[in-house]
C-alpha cells in the first residue's frame, strides 16, 4: 500500500515537474498573445534557434557557459528587433489572421537560419546537471525525482515571478497591458506601440531560450524542438492564452495528467497514450470552458 | 519652436482618403485659437472623426492619409508624426467610444496616460491627485476595474488619461455618445472646466449640435467631408438653417446644407 501511494507521488511529482518545463514554453506564447492577440507559430523555431545557438557559442568557438547564455539572449533581442522592424511594423495594419500567417513564415526563416549557421546535426547540451534522480530525495522521502526536473521547476518559478513583476510594478508592464487591452488607445495616449512588441519579442526570446536548454538538456537540441514547443498548444488552452499564471497551471496539469494517465491507464490503450491525451483534455475545455482557466474572461457590460 | 500665431491648430484645405481610393474629406478648413473651444458638428459619416484623426495622425492606422492640403499645430506642419509623437507635442485625442482598457483598474488606466512623460512615482501621484480634482467621481472608484464602471464614468476616465499626458490640446471625440442628458452636462461642465482652469484648446467633435454649441467658442458644420458653415458659436445656435437641420426645429422637409443648395439653385434657375 505504502508502496502504491509512493510509485503515485512519484508519477504525480515527475509529471508535475515535467510540465514545468511545458510552461516555460506556454510562456512565450502568451508573451506575444498578450501583445499582439497572435498565436505565434514561430516561438517553436524560436526555442530551437535560440538553444542551438547557445551551443554553437559553447562548442564551436569555445565561449564558456554564462557569456555563451548572455550572447545567445543577446542574439534573441536582436531577432525580436528585426522581427518588429520587418514583419510587424509592415504588417501594422494588418488582420491578427495576416500576421499569424507571417509567424508560420518567421518560424521557417529561423529554423533555416539556425541551421544554416549551425549544422543539422543533433548537439549534446551539458547544463551539468544530470537527469537522473537527486540521491538525498530518494534515500530520505524514497521518490525517485530527477534533478533536471527540480531545476527546470526552480527556473520556471523565478522566470514566472520575475515576469508577474515586470507586468504588475513597471511602467512598461504597464503599458503592455494597456496595448493588450486595446492597441489603438493605447498609441492614441503616447504609447509607442514598437517599445511594446519589441519587449515581448525580446522576453519571449528568452523565455524560449531558458526552455530551449531544459528541453535540450533532456532530449538534445535538435530540430525536434519545434514540434515539442507545439505540446503549449493544450496547455494555453487549458490555462488561458493571455495569463500567465495560467500558462504555469496549465502546463503543470499538462504534465501530471499525462504521466497520471499513462501510468494508470495507458495499459489498457497499449501504452504512449501521453502523445494524445493532452489533447483530450484541451477538446473538453474548448467544450466547457474555452477561454481556459485564467484566461481573460472577455467582459462585457450589461 | 514657440507659435507666434494665435491659433493653435490651422488646417487648410485638406483631403483624407482611405486606402488611397474612397475619398472621406474633401475640403476641409478650420482654426482652433488657443485656449478655445472649437466644435465640429456633423451627422454620422460626415467626416468628424477623420478629420481628428488626420490630426493626431491616428489615420495611418486606419489606413487613410491625408492627400491634399496643409495641417499645422503650434507652428509645425503635421504629417509624417506618430501618434506617439503627437502626444509628447501635446496633442491627445480621446477615441470615439471611450476605449478604456477594461482589465486595467481606473487609477492604472489615468496613469497609463503619463506614459509619455518622464515622471517620478511622486509626480504622478501628484498628477493623479489634481486630476481628480476634477473628476472626483473617479476616485471614490479608483480601485475597480474599469470595464466594470458606467459609460458617464468610462467618458471620465477616458478625458482623464488623455489629461495626464498634460495636453497643451485636446480631440475630443463625440464624448458624449450614448449618456444621459445629466451625465452630457456632467462631461461638458468638467471639459469647460479643464479648459479655462488648465488652459488646454480643445477641438470637440459632436453629434449634440444644441450642448456642444452653448459650450463651445466656435463651430464648424461638416457635411460629406466638406465645411458648410462655420460661425461664432452663439451666431451658429441663432442661424435659422442651424436650427432647422440640427437643431430639430424643422418646418420644410430639408434634412441638410445639400438639400438647402439644391433648393436656392433651382429658385436661381425659375427667377
Amino acid at each position: 500500500m505504502i508502496d502504491e501511494l509512493l510509485f503515485f507521488m512519484e508519477v504525480l511529482v515527475g509529471g508535475l515537474l515535467a510540465g514545468t518545463m511545458y510552461s516555460l514554453v506556454a510562456l512565450g506564447f502568451v508573451l506575444i498573445f498578450k501583445a499582439s492577440a497572435t498565436f505565434n507559430f514561430s516561438q517553436g523555431a524560436m526555442v530551437f534557434f535560440s538553444v542551438l545557438a547557445f551551443c554553437g557559442f559553447m562548442q564551436d568557438f569555445n565561449i564558456p557557459f554564462v557569456l555563451a547564455f548572455i550572447l545567445a539572449a543577446l542574439l534573441m533581442v536582436v531577432v525580436g528587433l528585426c522581427t518588429e522592424r520587418l514583419v510587424l511594423r509592415p504588417l501594422m495594419n494588418a488582420s491578427e489572421d495576416t500576421v499569424l500567417m507571417a509567424t508560420i513564415g518567421l518560424g521557417y526563416v529561423l529554423e533555416g537560419l539556425a541551421q544554416a549557421a549551425w549544422g543539422v546535426e543533433v548537439r549534446r547540451l551539458d547544463l551539468g546537471i544530470g537527469d537522473f534522480p537527486v540521491p538525498w530525495i530518494a534515500d530520505n522521502l524514497k521518490l525517485f525525482i530527477s534533478a533536471l526536473d527540480i531545476t527546470a521547476g526552480l527556473v520556471a518559478a523565478i522566470m514566472i515571478i520575475g515576469l508577474f513583476l515586470l507586468f504588475k510594478y513597471t511602467k512598461i508592464g504597464l503599458g503592455l497591458r494597456a496595448v493588450a487591452d486595446d492597441a489603438g488607445a493605447a498609441s492614441s495616449i503616447g504609447i509607442p506601440l514598437k517599445h511594446i512588441m519589441l519587449l515581448v519579442w525580446s522576453a519571449a526570446g528568452v523565455v524560449a531560450l531558458v526552455a530551449g536548454c531544459m528541453w535540450g538538456a533532456r532530449a538534445g537540441v535538435q530540430f525536434a524542438l519545434v514540434d515539442l514547443a507545439l505540446k503549449a498548444l493544450p496547455v494555453l488552452i487549458i490555462g488561458g492564452f493571455s495569463s500567465i499564471p495560467g500558462a504555469i497551471i496549465g502546463g503543470l496539469i499538462i504534465g501530471a495528467v499525462e504521466k497520471i494517465l499513462e501510468v494508470y491507464i495507458g495499459p489498457f490503450f497499449g501504452g504512449a497514450i501521453e502523445g494524445w491525451a493532452p489533447y483530450v483534455l484541451a477538446i473538453f475545455f474548448l467544450l466547457y470552458r474555452p477561454e481556459g482557466l485564467f484566461g481573460e474572461k472577455i467582459i462585457r457590460r450589461v | 519652436m514657440s507659435n507666434t500665431s494665435a491659433n493653435i491648430l490651422d488646417i487648410k484645405n485638406i483631403e483624407v482618403r482611405y486606402d488611397n481610393v474612397i475619398l472621406a474629406l474633401h475640403d476641409v478648413s478650420l482654426k482652433v485659437p488657443k485656449g478655445k473651444v472649437v466644435a465640429l458638428l456633423g451627422a454620422n459619416g460626415a467626416g468628424k472623426s477623420t478629420t481628428l484623426k488626420a490630426v493626431s495622425t491616428m489615420l495611418a492606422s486606419e489606413r487613410g492619409k491625408v492627400t491634399n492640403g496643409s495641417i499645422e499645430y503650434d507652428g509645425n506642419a503635421i504629417d509624417k508624426q506618430t501618434p506617439s509623437q503627437m502626444v509628447g507635442l501635446g496633442m491627445v485625442q480621446v477615441l470615439e467610444g471611450r476605449r478604456c482598457f477594461g482589465h486595467l483598474t481606473v487609477e492604472e488606466n489615468i496613469i497609463s496616460g503619463a506614459y509619455s512623460r518622464k515622471l517620478s512615482k511622486g509626480d504622478i501621484n501628484q498628477e493623479l491627485e489634481k486630476i481628480y480634482t476634477y473628476f472626483i467621481r473617479l476616485k471614490e472608484r479608483r480601485k475597480s476595474q474599469a470595464a466594470f464602471t458606467s459609460g458617464g464614468e468610462q467618458q471620465m476616465i477616458a478625458v482623464a488619461r488623455a489629461m495626464m499626458a498634460k495636453p497643451k490640446m485636446l480631440l475630443l471625440d463625440e464624448p458624449t455618445m450614448g449618456l444621459a442628458p445629466q451625465l452630457v452636462a456632467e462631461i461638458f461642465n468638467i471639459v469647460k472646466e479643464l479648459n479655462t482652469k488648465e488652459g488646454v484648446s480643445i477641438l470637440l467633435a459632436e453629434q449634440n449640435t444644441n450642448v456642444a454649441l452653448k459650450n463651445s467658442d466656435y463651430g464648424y458644420i461638416i457635411e460629406t467631408g466638406r465645411v458648410m458653415l462655420d460661425g461664432t458659436a452663439e451666431s451658429l445656435l441663432n442661424d435659422d438653417k442651424v436650427k432647422e437641420l440640427y437643431l430639430g426645429i424643422s418646418k420644410k422637409g430639408r434634412k441638410n446644407f445639400r438639400d438647402v443648395l439644391k433648393e436656392e439653385s433651382l429658385k436661381k434657375r425659375s427667377n
